[in-house]
């Protein structure tokens, strides 16, 4: 009774110390979320909608959603945002069906596995810039191996690259992202395949579930869920990955393999137009978010249902 | 159903050995219990019998065919896993549709043998769940629903009861053996809990490192266990192990203890005097009773109370020795106690290696 009394007498400062309390507790990491995370988002954002040119001094003024209206009949970004779909589900999808493949294999018990497995995930070690050069110079003609080999195949006349052909040009930054990003989906699918219990294969292997029926009704269900969310972070990662397109073909020829990002990155730092590239990654950003919003809701119902 | 039969089957991993050719015929319709310490080697030989694991040597047929080279979906058994092993992502109907529907089963049939299989099991209510909304007990009888609804030429079972708690193994155990006596399939049944091997075999198979022990039905190991190895682990409290000398006093075989004692046996037996032997006598059969009545006099040094009756912890000859008694009387502790021993109850074991001696004839 007394205690109850003493409290509500409290004096006004203890009780704000109390109701600050979890704000103080808490506050190191909000600062250093809103330092690094959210001020640049909104100075990015706000750049969309303000005219901001580095070589021009007389820029920075606001101006609405002009940006916007000029994207809006940009057919470069449209091609950009044709590429961009082409590449990322290119990547993504060749990427996982490899990476589940390799998952798959390193699942099963060999003699020099763990080596096997070191080695696999090489790939991911290697930076994004190096790994564009070396395949552009294995594509290369004169000092790579590549275009002879397409020609002792029959798949091309004459050594030639495919990096300036416009037909095939895409091809040649999504093999690269394809070798460097294998080891992404085998590691994460193999740590799944891992968790699934030996015994619930033993289980369907005498209820007679060939190999092929077990895959389908334990392994997949089991690996659905990893898979959503690999896919999802794989696709966000991928449509803004510009790194190898810029060092391989740096958009061309004739734009044939600029995407988003990469428009982005050239509108920006060779045009030096800050606000246009950032209403461009605005737009970028919206159309990731939505995506993103479809896959965790599709993973949401999966892990309902399992 | 089928008769199961293992020749000389051996299992070696690299260069380790873990079954040492083990020979087992087991009946049409016959409950088995495999039992013996942790990994002596159960787990293998059953999982060998079910095609999960490889057989280094030897031949297993099922119902007259040989199996060695069957994949376990062709072998027609089914098993039930210690840990269930049930489909997470499946309901109840499902996991135990499972096996149907791989082998093309119609509807009609798969609904019905579900419907059947569950009421048998008391799942009716249950089979829309999926297995991470029951209770163990509930999860066992699926993983048993999986196994009957298949109708299989022969069930085998690892340890499906060492996750349940004391009571609800008690009720399963029972509804096993109901099962078994309704269905009349052939099992093999793994497991180290000894009263289910009593309860629920028609024989039993002690094994030991890899090695057969001993075959027989329950009470045969339990009344004459063929070395000190079974007389050991079958039964509990366990046997007490005495040693002694084996002598032979006016034509017949008494066992020479410490301290002087003779403890008479139910013969002349086979072997030299003088040979080291080891005594086994189940608690229930050292007889105790109140000082005055004859026998050895000693003191309790610790009793047991089960309830039903008291372990008395004793000490005649200066060597522990346990006796089970229904007297309460007799349970306090520091009485003094007289204590005799049957003849006939005494089962004798060479020393050198553990077989059991019979009186000869
Ligand atoms: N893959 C393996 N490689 C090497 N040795 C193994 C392997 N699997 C099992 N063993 C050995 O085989 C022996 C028998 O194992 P098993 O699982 O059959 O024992 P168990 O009788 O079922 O024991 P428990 O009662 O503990 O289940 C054990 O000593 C074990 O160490
Ligand atoms: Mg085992």
């Amino acid at each position: 009774m007394t205690a109850l009394v003493a409290s509500r007498r409290r004096p006004f400062l203890q009780r704000l110390a109390q109701a600050s309390e979890p704000w103080l507790y808490t506050a190191p990491a909000l600062i250093l979320i809103v330092a690094v995370m959210l001020v640049p988002l909104v100075l990015g954002v706000s750049y969309a909608f303000r005219d901001i040119k580095l070589l021009n001094p007389f820029s920075g003024g606001f101006v609405g959603l002009k940006h916007f209206e000029a994207l809006a009949t940009d057919q470069a970004f449209r091609t950009a945002l044709v590429n961009t779909l082409w590449w990322t589900g290119a990547s993504v999808l060749i990427q996982f069906v490899f990476g589940l493949i390799l998952a798959l294999l390193l699942n099963q018990p060999f003699r020099g596995r763990a080596v096997a497995q070191a080695l696999c995930f090489l790939p991911w070690a290697v930076p994004s810039f190096l790994t564009g050069l070396d395949w552009a110079w294995l594509f290369n003609p004169v000092i790579g191996p590549l275009p002879h080999w397409f020609v002792a195949l029959g798949l091309m006349e004459t050594p030639q690259s495919i990096l300036s052909d416009p037909d095939l040009a895409m091809w040649g930054p999504i093999a690269a992202n394809v070798w460097w990003g294998i080891p992404f989906f085998a590691i994460t699918l193999l740590a799944a395949l891992q968790a699934i219990p030996k015994d619930l294969y033993e289980a369907a292997a005498i209820d007679g579930a060939g190999p092929i029926e077990r895959f389908r009704s334990i392994t997949l269900p089991f690996l659905a869920p990893t898979i959503a969310i690999t896919i999802l972070l794989r696709t966000v990662w991928i449509s803004n990955f510009a790194d190898l397109i810029v060092v391989m073909t740096n958009g061309g020829p004739a734009d044939r393999t600029q995407i988003v990002a990469s428009y982005i990155f050239t509108t920006a730092f060779r045009r030096l137009d800050f606000g246009y590239a950032s209403a461009i990654a605005l737009v970028l950003l919206v159309l990731l978010l939505t995506y993103s919003m479809l896959i965790v809701l599709l993973r949401q119902s999966f892990l309902k249902r399992g | 159903m089928a008769a199961i039969d293992i020749t000389s089957a051996r299992k070696s991993y690299g260069s380790v050995d873990v079954l040492h050719g083990v020979d087992l015929a087991i009946g049409d319709g016959e409950f088995v219990v495999l039992v013996g310490p942790s990994g002596c080697g159960k787990s293998t030989l059953l999982r060998m019998i079910a095609g999960l694991e490889e057989i280094t040597s030897g031949e297993i047929a099922i119902g007259g065919r040989r199996v060695n080279d069957l994949p376990p979906k062709d072998r027609d058994i089914a098993m039930v896993f210690q840990s269930y092993a049930l489909y997470p992502h499946m309901t109840v109907a499902e996991n135990m549709s499972y096996s149907l529907k791989l082998r093309r089963t119609p509807k009609e049939r798969i609904t019905a043998a579900i419907t059947v299989a569950a009421a048998k099991l008391g799942l009716d209510q249950l089979t829309e769940r999926r297995p991470k909304a029951l209770s163990g007990g509930q999860r066992q009888r699926v993983a048993m629903g999986r196994a009957i609804v298949r109708n299989p030429k022969a069930f085998l079972f690892d340890e499906p009861l060492s996750n349940l708690d004391a009571r609800l193994r008690e009720q399963m155990r029972v509804e096993i053996k109901k099962l078994h006596k309704d269905l009349g399939a052939t099992s093999i049944y793994v497991t180290h809990d000894q009263i289910e091997a009593m309860t629920l075999a028609d024989r039993i198979v002690a094994m030991n490192g890899g090695v057969v022990q001993q075959v027989g039905s329950p009470l045969d190991l339990y009344d004459r266990p063929a070395n000190l190895f079974v007389a050991g682990f079958i039964g509990s409290p366990a046997m007490n192990m005495i040693p002694a000398i084996y002598r032979l006093v006016d034509g017949t075989g008494v066992a020479a203890v410490a301290g002087g004692h003779h403890l008479p046996l139910a013969g002349p037996f086979s072997i030299p005097d003088g040979t080291a032997v080891v005594i086994g006598v189940r608690p229930e059969h050292v007889t105790v009773s109140p000082p005055g009545s004859g026998g050895l006099r000693t003191a309790v040094d610790l009793v047991e109370p089960t309830g039903f009756g008291s372990i008395l912890h004793l000490g005649p000859f200066g060597q522990p020795v346990k006796a089970f008694t229904l007297d309460r009387a007799l349970g306090r502790n520091g009485a003094a106690v007289d204590v005799t021993f049957d003849p006939a109850q005494l089962h004798v074991f060479t020393e050198a290696d553990g077989r059991r001696m019979d009186p000869a004839a």
